[in-house]
């Protein structure tokens, strides 16, 4: 069992983690921490459990054994009213960006400011414009999301994840889709987030991209931890 | 609240086809249910109508004086289903007969003595009504030693109770199935809609907003839904009753009776179960759509 102390510096705890669907075992024995402002990747080939982790992580699915804690939230018993509580401290970006495609830039992004129960439409305003304006969106706010190219999509899709000031940064295969160009500019976006203090953990199966940076890196096969490796914990971004 | 009303707008004009096909269903349901309650309302009144111009004549016996018949009229005004009671003497009655019958007057010149006997008319009170309630009072009154005979028009009453009593308990397994049917119609449409919005409403939730936040247009929508379609509904069946109205004889029914359109305190009750009906049918989906 996990013991929880308020000047620990974890802010992410897995012990033991495991989830099957079905008789098939997504995850296996998942045990490891992440420090808050840690920038990390979860690596792997496909089907070794990145997406479930992630998953795990903002509670789209339920752990089947073990102890989890994400700022202070136990996952394991988790009430489904606490959900929303947890899933604002997360922001999360996938590789299909799950934009809505009949709201426009602004409009999505806006939602989680909505969803949180933000009112002022002033202060939803101001602090969605500097997003899409550090995101390099500012002339597409209009736009909607069928009319943008997959870097312009993910540059929204991360906006959307930083603009709750989320504390964790969940990035499920964020540059798979991309040309070069867009993924180092989405990179440098997630570095950014980073820099303001939030945690981020990236799932990639991509080494060239693990390579250039020295941070952490978690190897997962067949749904289980072979390799925790530390990097340089300062100026982790290139 | 404000902000609610304006997502589940966009909802509105976004799933046009879907909410379209609800609202025609609400309106056609709306519109067939309150076609019923017109009829039974106006049924109703009828008989309300015709019942007030129903009379227990009793005809009293030969040997009964016009002191005891006089008597016998004060002592049944006393009972409480009474309104009033009139003594008629057979000479009235006889010159009575004699105005109905018209020219063949001569059909009665032969009688040597008037073979009508002296009656009371008994006028029941207003608020006696079914064809049980004035069976009671026409056995007690002749009951009365002084009556040899009571008429009242039973059949006619007891028909009509029939006949009425048939239509409202048709029309109230009609309004139950029909309620129903926009239930399950209603249930059906909005988990159209939300398959429809099923990745939207999964990327909002994992952004961080609540089942409130999601749940709470949707009722209102649905609500909107029932309003709107129990207005079109009931403006449609306005629009039936101004062109089949002229084709209805003043007083063709009774003198007394005007067929009328459904009160606002009707209206008002088919606005609030429609919007009801609406919102318990996406409830139940929502309820089950959400369940993680």
């Amino acid at each position: 069992m996990i013991q929880t102390d308020p000047l620990d510096n974890r802010i992410i705890r897995f012990y033991q983690v495991s989830k099957h669907f079905g008789d098939s075992w997504a995850l296996h024995d998942l045990s490891f921490d992440v420090e808050t402002n840690e920038f990390l990747f979860i690596t792997g080939p496909s089907g070794a459990g990145k997406s479930t982790l992630i998953k795990l992580l903002y509670m789209g699915e339920r752990m089947s054994s073990g102890y989890a804690i994400v700022d202070g939230l136990n996952l394991t018993r988790m009430h489904r009213r606490q959900i929303p509580v947890l899933r604002r401290k997360i922001g999360v970006i996938f590789q299909d960006f799950k934009l809505i495609a009949h709201l426009n830039v602004f409009q999505n992004v806006a939602l989680v400011m909505e969803a949180a129960g933000f009112k002022s439409r002033t202060e939803i305003r101001r602090r969605v414009g500097d997003l899409l304006e550090l995101v390099g969106l500012a002339d597409q706010a209009k736009a909607f999301p069928p009319t943008l190219s997959g870097g312009e999509k993910q540059r929204a899709a991360v906006a959307r994840a930083m603009v709750g000031k989320p504390k964790i940064i969940l990035a499920d295969e964020p540059t798979a889709s991309l040309d070069p160009e867009a993924a180092e500019r989405v990179l440098r976006l997630l570095c950014a987030a980073h820099a303001r203090g939030a945690t981020v953990l990236i799932t990639t199966h991509d080494r060239n991209l693990i390579s250039r940076f020295d941070t952490r890196v978690i190897r997962l096969e067949g749904g289980r931890q072979v390799a925790d490796a530390a990097g340089n914990a300062v100026g982790v971004c290139p | 609240m404000m902000d609610m009303f304006r997502r589940a707008a966009a909802d509105f004009v976004r799933h046009r086809f879907l909410h379209g096909t609800c609202f025609l269903t609400i309106s056609l349901a709306v519109f067939i249910v309150s076609a019923f309650g017109l009829f039974l309302v106006n049924a109703g009144e009828l008989m309300d109508a015709w019942q007030q111009g129903v009379r227990i004549t009793a005809y009293l016996k030969s040997d009964i004086s016009g002191q005891e018949a006089l008597a016998l009229a004060e002592e049944l005004a006393q009972k409480p289903e009474v309104a009033s009671v009139s003594h008629v003497s057979g000479e009235e009655g006889l010159e009575w007969l004699k105005e109905q019958i018209g020219r063949q007057t001569d059909l009665l010149a032969d009688l040597s003595e008037n073979p009508l006997p002296d009656a009371l008319e008994i006028r029941p009170e207003e608020g006696l009504t079914g064809a049980d309630a004035f069976d009671a009072l026409a056995k007690s009154v002749s009951a009365q030693a002084e009556v040899a005979d009571v008429e009242y028009g039973r059949n006619w009453l007891q028909r009509f109770y029939g006949i009425y009593n048939l239509f409202r308990m048709t029309a109230a397994v009609m309004a139950a199935l029909v309620i129903l049917a926009i239930m399950f119609i209603g249930a059906n449409t909005f988990r159209l809609i939300l398959y429809s919005r099923q990745e939207e409403i999964e990327i909002t939730r994992i952004i961080g907003a609540d089942e409130a936040f999601v749940k709470y247009p949707l009722y209102l929508e649905s609500m909107l839904l029932g309003f709107c379609g129990a207005v079109a509904g009931l403006a449609l069946l306005y629009a039936a009753f101004l062109a089949v109205m002229p084709q209805v004889p003043p007083g063709g029914l009774l003198p007394v009776f005007q067929i009328r359109f459904l009160s606002p305190g009707w209206i008002f009750m088919i606005l609030m179960a429609s919007m009801f009906v609406g919102w318990i049918g996406c409830w139940f989906t929502v309820r089950r759509f959400l369940r993680i």
